[in-house]
């Protein structure tokens, strides 16, 4: 049973992502004013990609032809390796430390796209995006070890379970929650850190890493982009959100969930204005300072 | 006789006189025009250029180092001791001794088959990128081609390549009758076209010795305030995209376009090409004029309220993209530009068409994003109250001789006639004989302006370029005549 509630959860989610972008994209539309496109319009954009012809810059080497791949594979595996319904087969490999070498390796990759063309964009691309990860990468693992503290395992397992029985780990559950918010935020590559609907190559990060790409690497790269949304989406819920006692309720409730937080994300993002390249050390200290507090609470360095 | 040329240029220059136009004639002789911005009188500048040269005035006037490289490709005329006489419009395309203004070519020049690519000033050493953007864009603008020295995210150095889409319209508009020329100067740029239609007809009556009728002259000021409205709605839109304030952005847009559509059901045009010529004005519908201000700023306040209290988007304009007061005077700034960085010229305080409706300057002392947005909201707001007022007279105005003024044949002479336009002060320098142009040169604001962008935005990160660049907003057409 558990076993086909996550196989069964992986093909949904790989399956729905550009679906949830979609979602986001659309309540962005209607907050501006305008109609928007269908929220199934990003499947409609990477089927036109992956009919079109496949070019590759001349002097790119295989290391720009891989990297689609690679992103796509680390993501896939991040997706099979969260219990999506909350219990995963025993013996599954559900390590958090996993979850974050995987987003490292997926960064590492897009940076090295970026650089491989020679192109000034996707260097510049490149050295944003390694730059904004380091970081992402105190504040997502500080973030992490308040969860390791409190469930005495590195397991991405239920958080709120563990509250009901301590409550004393009410404020370290918060400060994870806030803290995964803003580190999420920015490994989406959303605002108020990058803005994913730009034409201005001058601004962008994540996307100026993907400006020479085109055909089937362009439609791989746009899905494991809205993958990277849902699987993500689907960590903080299952860490940090509330679960219900069956698994298939389970189930359907992270499809609301990660719904729900592509419209809210739409909704929040429109309103905001991108950050000063500058002051993002600041936003992410910020994110990077509640983990690391909430994990000195929740190690009980401070009796409340 | 040199150094006079020099002397006197500098000592208008620092008796504070706005230098209007600098240009070139056939015959062998240059002239500068230059303006007193208190008493709006004129004075005229003129040297001989002497074996094909003539002193260079941009060591000391920088403001004149594009005029000058533009005389030197077009007559061929050699500034002497200019400190940059690259080719500003010349491409290595144009045949060796084409000069299109110096002669008129009786066959088409033949192209030569060359690099276009200018080289362009870069910073060399260690760490320096070199970046290029552009002639082509992402966005739906001109042409133009930024190569930026970068030392990781801060630009060092900007170096702009316009002058991309060079029509001749100086070349074309010699030789034309006064019909002519009204349909050409109308397409020049669809920013500024009011203004630019403005200063033609402005021209043919000043040397016909016509004075419009008051009707008329209410007609040009709504129009003239309707295109500004229209065209710093846009630019307002335009500034927050650079950030991704989205919500803002689309709000403007859609003023924008409402805007432009009841332009259209007045005028029938939406950019209004040809509704100012010699003697006439598309008549103008005071209640719908008030209806469309109306309906404007119903949706303006809450707009306003949004931009003015968003703590994201203010923080984001302040202190980017500085031009300080020296710069702006040094380099002889208009317009939004000029009066963000607390320089108080607006030419509409001189015009005659402005009568007793007094226009007051808008004016801020920051130099930075911030300020640019701020004269603008404020502009806008000063030429609602404008077409308000203008409407209410010209609903007074009893329909007085209904029979059109034309201009009459075989007038001659030399003028010089501006309009403040969306982007500044907007000069077109005329010389006709006998009902023909002889020499017809138009100088923009925004030609004024584009060096004083490449020098605000070295020092700033190179994200920041989209957001300055958006709120100088300049013209490429116009410039690029």
């Amino acid at each position: 049973m558990v076993w086909i509630v996550q196989g069964l959860g992986v093909a949904v989610l790989v399956a729905v992502a550009p679906f949830m972008w979609g979602i986001a994209q659309l309540v962005k539309a209607r907050r501006q004013g305008r109609r928007g496109p269908a929220p199934w319009q990003l499947y409609w954009v990477i089927r036109k990609h992956w009919h079109k012809e496949t070019t590759v810059p001349e002097r790119s080497s295989w290391v720009f032809r891989l990297a689609p791949s690679v992103s796509m594979a680390a993501l896939l595996i991040v997706v099979i390796t969260i219990p999506i319904a909350g219990r995963v087969p025993p013996d599954w490999p559900h390590n958090m430390l996993t979850l974050f070498f995987l987003l490292a390796l997926e960064r590492f990759w897009s940076g090295l796209a970026g650089l491989d063309t020679g192109g000034t964009f996707g260097g510049l691309g490149a050295s944003r995006v390694t730059t904004l990860g380091t970081g992402i990468e105190p504040a997502l693992f500080a973030a992490l070890g308040i969860v390791w503290q409190v469930s005495g395992n590195g397991a991405m397992a239920p958080l709120a379970a563990h509250l009901s029985t301590a409550p004393a780990n009410l404020l370290p559950w918060l400060m994870a929650s806030a803290s995964v918010a803003l580190v999420l935020l920015a490994e989406w590559g959303r605002l108020p850190v990058d803005n994913p609907d730009t034409h201005l190559e001058l601004t962008m990060m994540h996307e100026a890493t993907l400006l020479e790409y085109d055909g089937r690497f362009l439609a791989l790269s746009e899905w494991a982009m809205a993958l990277k949304f849902t699987a993500l989406a689907t960590f903080g819920w299952v860490v940090l959100g509330p679960h219900l006692p069956s698994l298939w309720a389970n189930l359907g409730l992270r499809i609301i969930e990660i719904a729900a937080t592509a419209g809210v994300l739409g909704w929040v993002e429109s309103g905001l204005t991108k950050l000063r390249y500058f002051q993002l050390p600041a936003y992410l200290a910020v994110a990077a300072g509640l983990g690391m507090l909430g994990f000195y609470l929740a190690a009980g360095g401070l009796s409340l | 006789m040199d150094n006079s040329w020099i002397r006197q240029n500098v000592a208008l220059k620092e008796a504070h006189a706005e230098l209007l136009t600098l240009t070139a004639t056939r015959n062998q002789s240059m002239r500068a025009t230059w303006l007193d911005p208190v008493s709006g009188r004129q004075e005229l500048v003129i040297v001989e250029v002497c074996q094909e040269r003539f002193p260079s005035l941009t060591s000391v006037l920088p403001e004149v180092a594009w005029d000058e490289r533009e005389i030197h490709d077009v007559f061929g005329y050699v500034p002497e001791g200019h400190p940059n006489p690259r080719p500003l419009l010349r491409t290595p395309r144009w045949p060796e001794n084409f000069r299109p203004l110096r002669e008129r070519p009786d066959v088409r020049p033949t192209w030569q088959d060359a690099d276009p690519d200018n080289p362009a000033l870069t910073v060399e050493g260690n760490g320096v990128t070199v970046m290029k953007v552009g002639p082509t864009h992402a966005g739906i603008i001109e042409s133009g081609h930024f190569v930026f020295s970068l030392m990781g995210e801060n630009v060092l150095h900007l170096d702009t390549h316009l002058f991309q889409n060079h029509r001749g319209v100086e070349s074309l508009l010699e030789s034309q009758t006064v019909d002519g020329v009204a349909s050409i100067v109308t397409r020049i740029c669809a920013a500024d076209t009011v203004s630019h239609q403005t200063n033609w007809a402005l021209a043919v009556e000043a040397l016909s010795g016509y004075e419009a009728e008051a009707a008329v002259s209410l007609g040009r000021v709504v129009l003239l305030e309707s295109e500004r409205v229209l065209s710093h709605l846009n630019d307002l839109a335009q500034i927050p995209a650079g950030v991704g304030f989205q919500v803002a952005h689309q709000q403007a847009l859609a003023m924008k376009e409402d805007w432009q559509r009841g332009l259209q059901g007045m005028y029938g045009h939406r950019f209004l090409f040809d509704t100012v010529r010699p003697g006439w004005v598309a008549p103008p519908d005071p209640e719908n004029l008030l209806r469309l201000v109306y309906a404007l700023r119903r949706a303006w306040t809450p707009w306003q309220h949004l931009v003015e209290g968003h703590h994201g988007f203010n923080d984001r304009m302040a202190d980017v993209g500085v031009t300080t007061h020296a710069d702006v005077v040094r380099f002889g700034g208009q317009g939004v530009v000029s009066r963000a960085a607390g320089k108080g010229f607006d030419a509409r305080t001189l015009l005659p068409l402005y009568q007793d409706l007094r226009p007051v300057p808008v004016v801020e002392s920051g130099g930075d994003v911030r300020a640019r947005f701020n004269v603008r909201v404020r502009e806008v707001e000063a030429s609602l109250r404008l077409i308000e007022d203008a409407a209410a007279r010209l609903r007074r105005e009893t329909a007085a001789g209904d029979i059109p003024w034309s201009p009459q044949d075989g007038h001659s002479g030399q003028v010089a006639v501006y309009t403040e336009s969306p982007h500044g002060l907007n000069v077109h320098d005329v010389t006709m004989d006998n009902g023909r142009v002889v020499r017809y040169h138009i100088r923009a604001a925004t030609y004024r302006n584009w060096p004083l962008l490449a020098h605000a935005v070295p020092g700033n990160a190179v994200a920041d370029f989209p957001l300055i660049n958006k709120s100088f907003e300049l013209c490429y057409s116009c410039a690029d005549r």
